[in-house]
């Protein structure tokens, strides 16, 4: 579709107004919210956009890359050299966008060599350009300059947000653009058959490494503004492998499909994260694991398939034998947790949490199930549950 | 399964969300309301601490412990007397230590959380230099006291200045370990080393302050070799250490590669005349794991408890609570003289005010499990804890029991036993 043709779309403009005031919501939240909240709301941002980013190569192309901890450690280091706690060498913006540069001409090197292998292989390749990115730079500090980790500059948390807002946004837009563009299109066909996209005029590895390389940008902004609120780093925290395996599993706890589906997948997936580390220390990994477990099994296209599914089932009634399992999960979960709060009921605050949150879940699921149950009620499709 | 079944499940799932919700009404958080407490029935701790990931060993066998041990003695003795209330008020934690799962970028966020939102009076310091590093800006701009336990190193102390609510406890590298350890090898005889170390922070730090202590003491390094976290062989590197003819070999890197080339020495019967282990030859699991073969290992530290007159009934309470192979012959004396020097400060400012606590911490010297124990203050910053408080540096396994074998210094005479030398063979089955 054209970008003209598309701009005077009905649909384009409405949710354009929409995001706009999601973005304006969000822009005015560090004046009425506390300072941890901000940051909170920065990390999620951090980690929603460096999901759009992967996802805009790495989502059409079908190509798994496992480069972006290389992007966004790149980013960090650069603010590390430029904006060091002695003093800043440049402008904060500057670095920023150094930085997104730098990720950039990266992303080029590394598409230019690595795009021509396919599969496992490109993903084990770019998994290990993080590794030696990480490993020369120990290198380097150990035997060039000496150094033992890098202090950065501590920046203010309003203005920290506000940059990664701007990274956000400039994502969303180029991820947006691109999808609706001739060349996501090429990019599409690129992830459908190679071959045959080449056979058509595309020019395939022009096209995946310039995306590839658009991409890193973002990744390597982020790096750069999130540093300053490290204030400490080294070559294990800047490129820490944890940030090439995230952007994978949320786009899949969200869903690859659609546009919406990696962000609002990342957004949730690293709440969560948040809330079951802070409320539920010692049980959350094993509550993680089976809640993606159970979003693998039930929900192979994430959390937007499974409201397409219902919102199909609102229209045209329940597939057959769709037995709502992801219901019957939230339902196990509540109940787990809030047996879990009720024996360890002597813990005062962790009760109450998991009590809270146990409660919550069942209303969830309990609520979703007697849902399903209902609309087959109504549906007269009596064989699609029962 | 049919219809009335699904219904009535449907209801109970229903009813039972709703009863959780609903005890969940009373909720009311202690400083929930933003606004200064009249009176207070208790103090809050809280923490962002390794409770899984790489750093959970310190959770575990570090600093974790002694905390909890340290709030369970405060409470069974009636709580904190704090003139302020004029009341002792029992200190509560449990709800307020979250994990920080080992990353730094998630212990940042969580400390802000403890500090803005929970509001918690005090909160206790992460784990690991790093974070230490990276916890101590977040600490000085909301003005909590960080008495730092698992953690230090010679790079933080040009930052201390513009840190005053610092306050480091372990005793590190040129802080005064690797000084006490270049005159011990005078003492001894050794005039030739090699040194193993670990690509990161610590490594580099330890072999470089020992390069320069050993330079300084006419030492020569025959080998200097670095080895990355997830070393699986290190046989060449002993063979190559072994070749060089050192008297002593320095193991700068962690529990699990100083395991891996301690065991690796025991199989290929790879011995030195001293060997030096770093984190982890100090652990009390040590003998379990290593059985005789750990006789004559020198190991950063170090204390026993012979060391100072409380030191004996540190070790009883601890073992009274703790099974055999939890103690820490390093850093538990360090932080236990810490929460003890604490404890007195809070009582002694007669309120929950970190920036008053702060100042009573930096101007005051208290009794503690260490004897008089103060801290070396940096300017108007932070501060380190006093060298002359330290129980010892340099350990050694003999009889299976850990002694400290510092050579008497400026700083005072810390030696619980004469240093064997050379180390014995390794023993034979």
């Amino acid at each position: 579709m054209d970008i003209t043709t598309f701009t005077s779309n009905k649909k384009f403009w409405i949710w354009g107004i929409s995001l706009l005031a999601v973005l304006a919501a969000l822009a005015t939240l560090p004046q009425w919210l506390g300072s941890y909240y901000v940051i909170l709301l920065k990390d999620i941002l951090m980690l929603v956009l460096i999901t759009v980013s992967w996802v805009i190569f790495s989502g059409p192309t079908g190509y798994m890359s496992l480069a972006s901890a290389a992007f966004f450690g790149v980013g960090v280091y650069t603010s590390a050299l430029l904006l060091p706690m002695t003093g800043a060498v440049l402008p904060l913006l500057l670095v920023i966008v150094i930085a997104g540069l730098v990720s950039f001409i990266l992303g080029l090197l590394a598409g230019a060599l690595t795009l021509r292998l396919k599969g496992i292989y490109f993903a084990v390749f770019t998994f290990g350009l993080v590794l030696l990115i990480q490993r020369f730079l120990l290198w380097f500090e150990m035997n060039i300059t000496h150094t033992r980790g890098r202090f950065v500059l501590l920046v203010e948390d309003n203005t920290i947000f506000y940059v990664m807002l701007a990274i956000f946004v400039a994502t969303l837009l180029t991820a947006y653009f691109i999808r609706r563009s001739k060349f996501g299109l090429a990019l599409q066909s690129i992830g459908l058959n190679e071959e045959a996209a080449a056979h058509s005029g595309v020019n395939v590895t022009r096209v995946k490494v310039i995306t590839f390389a658009i991409s890193a940008v973002f990744m390597g902004a982020a790096g750069a503004i999130y540093a300053t609120k490290l204030t400490y780093i080294d070559p294990y925290i800047a490129f820490n492998p944890l940030f090439s395996f995230l952007p994978v599993l949320m786009a899949i706890f969200g869903g690859l499909g659609s546009f919406y589906g990696p962000i609002i997948g990342a957004a949730l997936f690293s709440y969560l994260q948040e809330f079951l580390k802070t409320e539920f220390p010692f049980q959350y990994m094993i509550i993680f694991g089976l809640l993606l477990m159970a979003v693998i099994v039930f929900m192979p296209r994430g959390l937007v398939g499974l409201v397409q599914r219902l919102l199909a089932s609102l229209k045209e009634g329940p597939e057959e034998k769709s037995t709502p399992g992801w219901a019957i999960i939230f339902c196990l979960f509540g109940i787990l947790g809030g047996l879990v709060g009720w024996f360890i009921f002597r813990e005062r605050r962790g009760a109450r949490v998991l009590l809270k949150a146990g409660g919550v879940v069942t209303l969830i699921g309990g609520a979703a199930y007697l849902l399903m149950f209902l609309l087959t009620l109504l549906g007269g499709l009596g064989g699609g549950y029962f | 399964m049919s219809k009335k079944i699904l219904i009535i499940f449907s209801v109970i799932v229903l009813l039972v969300g709703g009863l959780f919700v609903a005890c969940d009404e009373e909720d009311d958080d202690v400083n929930g309301n933003g606004e200064p407490p009249v009176t207070k029935d208790e103090i809050i701790f809280g923490g962002s601490r390794p409770i899984t990931g790489g750093n959970a060993i310190w959770e575990e066998v570090g600093f974790g412990p002694l905390y909890r041990l340290w709030i369970s003695e405060v409470n069974a003795a009636g709580g904190l007397y704090i003139a302020e209330y004029g009341t002792s008020l029992p200190i509560v934690y449990e709800g307020y230590i979250y994990d920080d799962t080992s990353d730094i970028g998630t212990m940042t966020r969580q400390l802000e959380r403890l500090m803005t939102v929970d509001e918690v009076d005090f909160v206790l310091s992460p784990a690991s230099t790093a974070s230490l590093f990276a916890g101590a800006p977040i600490f000085s701009k909301y003005e909590y006291v960080m008495l730092c336990a698992e953690g230090g190193a010679t790079s933080i102390e040009d930052q201390l200045y513009a840190l005053p609510y610092f306050f480091g406890v372990l005793n590190y590298s040129n802080r005064y370990q690797l000084p006490v350890f270049a005159d011990l090898c005078l003492e001894l005889g050794i005039d030739e080393v090699a040194m193993i170390w670990i690509q990161d922070l610590h490594g580099i730090e330890y072999a470089g302050v020992a390069a320069t202590e050993f330079a300084n003491a006419g030492i020569e390094v025959l080998m200097s070799k670095s080895v990355p976290p997830d070393v699986s062989d290190v046989s060449l590197l002993l063979l190559e250490a072994q070749a060089s003819g050192a008297d002593a070999l320095c193991m700068f890197a962690y529990p699990d590669q100083n395991f891996l080339i301690i065991g690796t020495m025991i199989g290929m019967g790879i011995n030195f005349d001293a060997i030096l282990v770093g984190p982890g030859g100090n652990i009390s699991a040590l003998p379990g794991i290593f059985g005789p073969n750990i006789e004559g290992l020198m190991f950063e530290g170090a204390w026993n408890c012979n060391s100072t007159p409380g030191a004996q009934a540190f070790c009883d309470l601890f073992d009274s609570v703790y099974p055999p192979g939890t103690g820490d012959w390093w850093g538990h004396i360090l932080y236990w003289g810490g929460v003890q020097f604490f404890e007195q400060a809070i009582v002694e400012a007669g309120t929950l005010d970190n920036t008053v606590i702060r100042d009573v911490m930096a101007t005051s010297t208290f009794d503690t499990v260490l004897g008089p124990t103060w801290f070396d203050m940096f300017g108007d910053g932070g501060g380190l804890l006093a060298i002359e408080c330290h129980a010892g540096e340099i350990g050694q396994w003999q009889n299976m029991v850990p002694e400290v074998i510092d050579p008497p210094n400026q700083y005072g005479e810390k030696r619980t036993a004469d240093p064997w030398y050379p180390k014995p063979d390794w023993p034979t089955e």
